[in-house]
């Protein structure tokens, strides 16, 4: 800064300028460098890519399985809803703790695990559960309920994306206990739904749960589809 | 038939049952005498077979004996001591709260017909364990699922709110 000192205030003008231009080259890499390797990039595959036509086939159909009240019912915001006719939670849940993954188990009187075992389906008192996993209400950024096809895809798309297991997730037995919400045992996600003998509402009291109408393994494939294909998410 | 072992108010016993999926409420009132705790609908909605499985509220109708095997089963014929005042008793925090329950049950005269209670009283002894002094909001919430068909729920409000006194040792 000897320049600074011999020549006075002019140089301190100068020094700014070139402090200020230097500040402003970083700038403009640095957004050029975001805009090619952006956060939000909807998929990882061109648009005329073969795959990505699959993977949007594939989404059309994994969506109805997020939407259907299997998954719906407990992906909402701080109260749970039931049955087919997604009826507010009786009695009334509300969300309460929640863990280090963000699933709510209820306030401390009134846990999930009150009721829900992880035993899995109670075949006498009707009330479902999940074998050896805990039940409660997803986390709050996984808040399905009134969300869009294309907002749900890039939901899942951001979670997959940010380390989340997908593939795991989907194969958990919380997650498999929509294809077969009645039984218990024999446990079956790959029941054949469509050929199963209709189960008889007095002798199985959650027998008004509608399985998702797909098998698990269906399931998987097109959720394997969709992200070999770029997880493409529809416009 | 089968043999479950069972832990029921500190004791243990082999329990005969006919099957592992017979709903432990069944067990503990057919097989082992302990009528306390009542069947009030059978789809864990009315909270009248609550217990205590490893010191959580839990109903009794949706638990299998099989899955209860191995684990403390407290009911309402075990929530306190018989010998409550005297020095030897064991003085756990779920006693405290259950000696405080009973009490202000016992001076609001809580109970009309009785059948909800032993329930009521369960899910409250829960309540004060993990929220010592609750607010409305929690009462509401953490009683939300014990149903009365006698309506006694400002009671139940207010006998909670004085237990809850009387752990602080506001209440005498």
């Amino acid at each position: 800064m000897r320049g600074a000192i011999m020549f006075g205030v002019p140089n301190r003008r100068r020094t700014a300028a070139i402090l200020g231009s230097w500040l402003g080259a970083i700038a403009l890499l640095l957004a050029a460098a975001l805009a090619v390797h952006g956060e939000d990039k909807k998929q990882d595959t061109k648009p005329d890519d073969p795959r990505t036509a699959a993977a949007l086939a594939a989404w059309d159909r994994i969506v109805t399985v997020l939407q259907h009240p299997r998954c719906m019912n407990c992906h909402q915001e701080n109260v749970p809803l039931q049955g087919d006719e997604r009826r507010i939670h009786i009695p009334l849940v509300v969300r309460g703790h929640t863990d280090e993954k963000g699933v709510g188990s209820g306030v401390d009187a009134m846990r999930c695990s009150n009721c829900h075992n992880a035993t899995g389906n109670n075949e006498t008192s009707g009330t479902p559960g999940a074998v050896n996993e805990a039940w409660g209400l997803a986390p709050i950024s996984m808040q399905w309920q009134g969300q869009p096809s294309v907002k749900l895809c890039d939901m899942l798309g951001k979670w997959a994306r940010g380390g989340g297991n997908l593939m795991e997730h989907m194969d958990t037995n919380l997650v498999k206990w929509g294809w077969d919400p009645i039984h218990n045992p024999p446990w079956d996600p790959d029941r054949d739904q469509k050929n199963d003998p209709k189960p008889d509402p007095d002798r199985e009291p959650g027998s008004k749960r509608t399985p998702i109408p797909m098998t698990h393994s269906e399931f998987m494939k097109l959720l394997n589809t969709w992200v070999v294909g770029g997880m493409a998410c529809p416009e | 038939m089968v043999t479950v072992p069972l832990n029921v108010n500190g004791r243990s016993a082999n329990v005969p049952v006919d099957s592992e999926k017979m709903p432990l409420l069944w067990v503990l009132r057919d097989i082992m005498g302990l009528t306390g705790t009542k069947y009030g609908c059978g789809r864990a909605l009315c909270g009248a077979c609550t217990v205590h499985i490893d010191g959580e509220a839990a109903r009794s109708c949706s638990i299998m004996v099989g899955d209860a095997a191995g684990k403390t089963i407290v009911t309402i014929e075990g929530v306190t001591c018989p010998q409550a005042e005297a020095k030897s008793c064991p003085q756990t925090e779920s006693d405290r709260c259950a000696k405080a329950v009973l009490a202000a049950w016992r001076r609001l005269n809580v109970v009309q017909c009785g059948y909800c209670q032993s329930g009521q009283i369960m899910s409250a002894i829960t309540l004060l364990k993990k929220i010592p002094k609750p607010t409305c909001k929690d009462i509401d919430l953490g009683m939300e699922g014990n149903i009365c068909r006698c309506g006694t729920y400002q009671r139940i409000r207010k006998a909670i709110c004085l237990a809850s006194d009387m752990l602080d040792g506001k209440a005498l």
